[in-house]
């Protein structure tokens, strides 16, 4: 459904002067870097598949999501959808994608989010029955009546995620980009939109990628990861095969009331520790250690004031599959 | 063009949530365009004629040079401000539509308070042919070419904006280079190209064609020269104009380089 073969993108990064005169003189001048922000990528998605697109900022996860949509033309290689290239046929291509960006709202800022459906209804040529089923089935999904007649600034984060979603699918597309799209939301929330593509993906049959910084989306949606670092992959294989690399990495953060005694024999799964006076950081890895078994041992090492179970972030992620 | 209007209204109703802003730049424009009339028109009583050319043959030089470019502010508002979309990657909003993100740009919004500069201009042109019709200058066939003459203005202008925006591809800021590509050759077509200096009178007969707008077919129609090909030759120029910056257009959504996420 989706292919990457030795897809690159570089991008010339290039001094930028002041003014007009510096912006044409760096137009022309030599002086420049080369990032190579997709380096020599290649992948197969199949039909129906969830997949989890994970790396660092910068990674080239939304570069490559943005071949794939059609906005940015690789420097070699190539990709399609559907065996359509993006860049060849980016109307089409259009037409069968649906995106969502957390960053940026693709809905009419000031009207009411049903303005912004009536909008692309027209836009994507949708028939009135087609376009009447899709508004209950995503009333039904996302709860979109309560606020579809609300402006969308003045939706809640949650809700106009929901909005978006529900907008990327008006045109029931196959395929479904989703670049970060739980960025900043709260735990409900999450749960809720990582309920929606769940359903998405197993009942409407979506073959969906996702980019995000949140494990949780990954461990609960995915059954495919792809790791990409520096532009290129690092891992790409299921769940269970990037369980078995890398473990479920975990921090607990850990309080004492002065400096704590650890106890020499450290329990199976405890990585690694960080001091900072009297407060422990502890990395550790949950497919081993329980969290519950965790707590019990370091109340051992002293007496805890505060407890704080923390994500760890993707780059000890990535520290972890080299 | 039906979905032209579905989002052309939508623009406008969300411009309308703003009503005060709205009404406020609506009144300022008129009051700027008005005293910028005042000024015209104060420069022009001084001289009886520039160059072979009285008063009212400037007047008509003047309004559908003004006309043009007010409409294409008024129809083309984002193709003039497209920096924006290459700063902060709004571009990529376009694309993923399976429509032209040109045509999508130009639905994005409608200036309304810009129409005050075409109205200004209607009413220099009807003045000016009234002037004219005394002196016996103004022929039925002048006045029917108005209308073809605002219009190549206008696609002219449009084809210089989008040759414009689309350097912003490669220089992301273009706000400095409309200052030379419209600002400055639109003003200079308020007054007939013989005034001018050799470099200059190339430079508006061929890289940036405002002449061809108002300058060469009045001439024919005042009887101050020409051939009757002189009223062909704009349409054409500013089909050729618009067909070579649609096409760099293309060439620059190629290179376009969005933004970090």
């Amino acid at each position: 459904m989706i292919t990457a073969t030795n897809l690159n993108k570089h991008f010339k990064v290039y001094e930028t002067k002041k003014g007009m005169m510096g912006s044409l003189a760096s137009l022309f001048s030599a002086k420049h870097t080369l990032v190579k922000a997709v380096d020599d990528i290649s992948f197969s998605i199949g039909e129906g598949e969830f997949v989890g697109y994970i790396g660092p900022n910068g990674a080239g996860k939304s570069t490559t999501i943005k071949m794939l949509s059609g906005i940015l033309h690789p420097t070699s290689g190539s990709v399609a959808v559907g065996g359509l290239s993006p860049q060849k046929n980016r109307k089409d291509n259009a037409r069968r994608i649906g995106i969502v960006f957390g960053q940026r709202t693709q809905l009419w800022w000031d009207l009411p989010l049903r303005d912004s459906f009536e909008i692309l209804k027209a836009m994507y040529k949708v028939n009135d029955k087609d376009y009447n089923s899709f508004l209950k089935l995503y009333d039904d999904m996302l709860d979109i009546g309560k606020f579809i007649e609300t402006p969308v600034r003045k939706l809640s984060l949650g809700q106009r995620m929901r909005g978006d979603l529900a907008a990327a699918m008006i045109h029931n597309p196959d395929v479904l980009f989703l670049d970060e799209p739980t960025i900043g939301l709260d735990v409900v929330a999450k749960t809720g939109i990582r309920a929606f593509l769940k359903e998405l993906n197993e009942n409407e049959k979506k073959t969906v990628l996702l980019t995000t910084h949140d494990m949780d989306d990954i461990e609960q949606l995915c059954r495919r990861v792809i790791v990409i670092n520096h532009g290129r992959i690092i891992l790409d294989g299921t769940l269970e095969e990037m369980r078995e690399t890398i473990g479920l990495p975990s921090i607990m953060e850990v309080q004492y009331t002065s400096k704590p005694e650890v106890a020499a024999a450290a329990p199976l799964g405890l990585e690694r520790l960080q001091w900072e006076d009297s407060k422990v950081i502890i990395h550790y890895d949950r497919s081993i250690l329980s969290a519950p078994q965790l707590l019990k041992e370091v109340s051992s090492w002293g007496e805890p004031v505060d407890i704080q179970m923390k994500e760890p972030d993707i780059e000890d992620i990535i520290q972890k599959i080299y | 063009m039906k979905l032209y209007f579905i989002l052309i209204s939508g623009s406008l109703k969300s411009r309308m949530q703003y009503k005060m802003n709205f009404i406020f730049s609506m009144v300022s424009y008129g009051m700027i365009m008005a005293v910028d009339f005042i000024m015209l028109a104060a420069i022009l009583r001084r001289f009886d004629d520039v160059k072979g050319w009285d008063l009212y043959e400037v007047g008509l030089l003047y309004s559908i040079s003004s006309i043009a470019i007010s409409l294409y502010r008024v129809i083309g508002a984002e193709v003039h401000d497209f920096e924006r979309y290459m700063v902060n990657g709004e571009f990529d909003s376009l694309l993923i539509r399976p429509v032209s993100p040109l045509f999508l740009l130009l639905t994005r919004n409608i200036d309304l308070s810009r129409i005050g500069g075409a109205i200004q201009g209607l009413i220099i042109i009807a003045i000016s042919v009234a002037g004219l019709m005394k002196t016996g200058k103004a022929t039925l066939l002048l006045i029917a070419y108005l209308p073809v003459a605002v219009l190549t203005g206008l696609i002219i202008c449009f084809a210089v904006g989008v040759l414009t925006a689309a350097l912003a591809f490669w220089t992301e800021k273009i706000k400095d280079f409309q200052t030379f590509t419209l600002y400055a050759p639109f003003t200079a077509a308020n007054y007939p190209m013989n005034i001018y200096p050799g470099l200059l009178k190339i430079i508006f007969f061929t890289v940036i064609p405002v002449a061809f707008m108002n300058y060469v077919p009045v001439m024919y129609l005042l009887q101050k020269g020409g051939e009757w090909w002189y009223l062909i030759t704009p349409a054409a120029v500013a089909g050729v104009f618009l067909t070579f910056s649609l096409i760099m257009w293309h060439i620059g959504i190629k290179h376009y380089h969005s933004t970090g996420s």
